[in-house]
């Protein structure tokens, strides 16, 4: 009458619970340490001074090839 | 249009400040009903979907039991709860789309007041349907469900349904999936509608029911998410 | 004033040194109270020991929803979306032992009722704040971390929630009931636990609420965390754009 495989079966579950949302916030963490060095690489990107920079990333918006590289960095900088 | 007609109704006159409410108060409204006339095929959809559903349940319980009446209640309720979700389910998606809710929240009107409009006109709807159902169940089950008991019962449920569900769809269209989540979050919440309009419904059929105030749930139920609904309705449309 | 503000921040700041051990500590002593010090209940036998996990946590769920409605409060007054962060971990913690508290409460009912399931009134309340509040994750997730309007839909849904808690208790207990009755909180000498059982019960409580508000402390520095990464990232495309 004590049923012994229901209560290691509730402690079970009630472990692999905790365990299985510890995993996947350390997933979820995981993520966004990827995403912050993306966007640590993109932003590098968009502050290399050189118009070189901005070929290597092959940027798809250049219809006109001459003026945008002299006018970008002052945009930028008047960003800032 | 419409937003034009409640800006002009609220604009403050010399008038006391308490006629320029109730001017706005009745353009508003003249504005939702309009408005609902003029998409009456979102509803009629709701309206046909209802009746669907209850010719549906009256055959196919019809094929595995000879007396279904102690089922009715339960037909009946979860039908206005699924009908409502077809029905309110776009109710504010239009306006905030072409930008006459940006448009009224500016206007001089206290914004209850915008949400008054919508709740009697979908009221005025949602009843319509459920009337209907009430008619037509009493023609498939061969049971007299046009009583003024039931009558009563089903404007309380109604209200208290349109009240609540209101006020979740004012979710924003930023919300992917808007109209598979009006009835995920609306429905947990209206469990305490199912059960005082289901156990009510069958007191006044002489079914087993139990004996708990059900009526006072629904009357309990349905003046606390009007009083919620009202309260946090502007918090909701805030931008 | 001034003192709850100071009281509040060291709080905030024991978040990182006072509260994992703590945690660990009363949690292995939940463990050896729950298996070893409890004594055997003489009519359910061993698998009663499962009330010292699944009592705790249902108050530990409590808890936690009442600390999202606190902070959708807090999104609505003050349109602080660090209050958000904070209510969307509560919720999930809040899920999290919702679904404990269903399970080890299912696996207790087989062998006690016959039964996984029934249609009992805590059982029933219990089920639909899963819903509620499952749905409340599943709408935020829809939404972008640091979109404001999204998150003061959220937080206007937790606050209808949380109190319709008390109309759908009052619903389901007048419709049935099928649950033990609390047998914890008695008058003295009308105690109807014996005191070991007492003991473990309250070591078992402390041990679970201090575990909850660990986890919501984490998943809330993780949201801050990705909202501050959404809001990096749209900065980033603006300038990208420009």
């Amino acid at each position: 009458m004590d049923y012994l495989e229901y209560l290691f079966a509730g402690f079970a579950v009630f472990w692999a619970g905790l365990f299985g949302y510890l995993l996947w916030l350390q997933a979820r963490l995981r993520a966004l340490a990827r995403e912050l060095e993306r966007l640590e690489e993109r932003l590098a990107e968009a502050d290399a001074p050189v118009p070189e920079a901005s070929l290597a990333s092959g940027e798809p918006a250049r219809p006109t090839p001459a003026p945008p590289p002299r006018r970008a960095p002052t945009t930028e900088r008047g960003a800032e | 249009m419409s937003a034009h007609d409640v800006l002009r109704a609220a604009t403050p006159h010399a008038e006391p400040r308490a006629g320029a409410t109730l001017g706005a108060t009745c353009a508003v409204l003249a504005k939702d009903l309009r408005l609902l006339w003029r998409r009456r095929a979102s509803w009629l959809a709701a309206a046909t979907f209802a009746t669907l559903s209850v010719l549906t349940y009256a055959f196919a319980f019809d094929l595995v039991t000879d007396d279904v009446r102690p089922l009715l209640p339960g037909v009946l309720w979860v039908t206005f709860l699924f009908a409502g979700v077809v029905a309110l389910g776009r109710a504010f998606a239009d306006e905030t789309e072409q930008g006459t809710l940006d448009a009224l929240l500016v206007a001089p009107v206290p914004r209850t007041t915008l949400y008054a409009g919508k709740l009697v006109a979908y009221f005025c709807a949602l009843l319509a349907i459920d009337v209907a159902m009430l008619a037509l169940a009493t023609v498939l089950f061969n049971v007299g469900l046009l009583t003024p008991q039931l009558l009563l019962l089903t404007a309380l449920g109604a209200a208290g349904y349109v009240s609540l569900t209101l006020l979740l769809g004012t979710l924003g269209s930023r919300v992917h999936a808007r109209e598979v989540l009006l009835p995920v979050l609306a429905l947990p919440l209206l469990m305490p509608l199912l059960i005082g309009g289901v156990r009510a419904t069958g007191a006044a059929l002489d079914l087993p029911h139990g004996d708990a105030p059900w009526l006072w749930l629904l009357v309990v139920f349905t003046f606390w998410s009007a009083a919620a609904s009202a309260l946090l309705f502007p918090l909701a449309v805030e931008r | 004033m001034n003192a709850a503000r100071a009281l509040l921040g060291a709080a905030h700041a024991a978040r990182w040194t006072a509260l994992p051990p703590l945690t660990g500590v009363a949690m292995l002593a939940l463990i050896v109270g729950a298996v070893i010090v409890a004594p055997r209940e003489a009519v359910e036998g061993e698998v009663q020991r499962l009330f010292y996990i699944h009592v705790p946590a249902a108050i530990a769920m409590y808890i936690a929803y009442g600390i999202t409605f606190v902070a959708s409060l807090v999104v609505l007054w003050r349109r602080d979306l660090r209050a958000d962060a904070v209510a969307r971990a509560a919720t999930s913690v809040g899920v999290l032992f919702t679904a404990l508290v269903l399970a080890t409460g299912a696996i207790w009912g087989q062998p006690i009722w016959g039964v996984w399931w029934a249609w009992d009134a805590r059982l029933t309340s219990t089920l639909v704040l899963l819903l509620l509040f499952g749905g409340y994750l599943l709408a935020r997730s829809l939404a972008d971390e640091h979109d404001e309007q999204a998150a003061r839909f959220a937080a206007i849904f937790a606050v209808v929630a949380f109190l319709d808690i008390p109309i759908i208790n009052m619903s389901v207990r007048w419709w049935r009931t099928l649950h033990p009755q609390p047998i914890v909180l008695r008058m003295p000498g009308d105690q109807a636990l014996p005191d070991a059982m007492l003991a473990v019960l309250a070591v078992g409580v402390v041990a679970v609420v201090l575990l909850a508000l660990w986890l919501v402390a984490l998943r809330a520095d993780t949201e801050q965390l990705a909202q501050r990464a959404a809001a990096l990232r749209a900065a980033v495309d603006r300038r990208e754009d420009a």
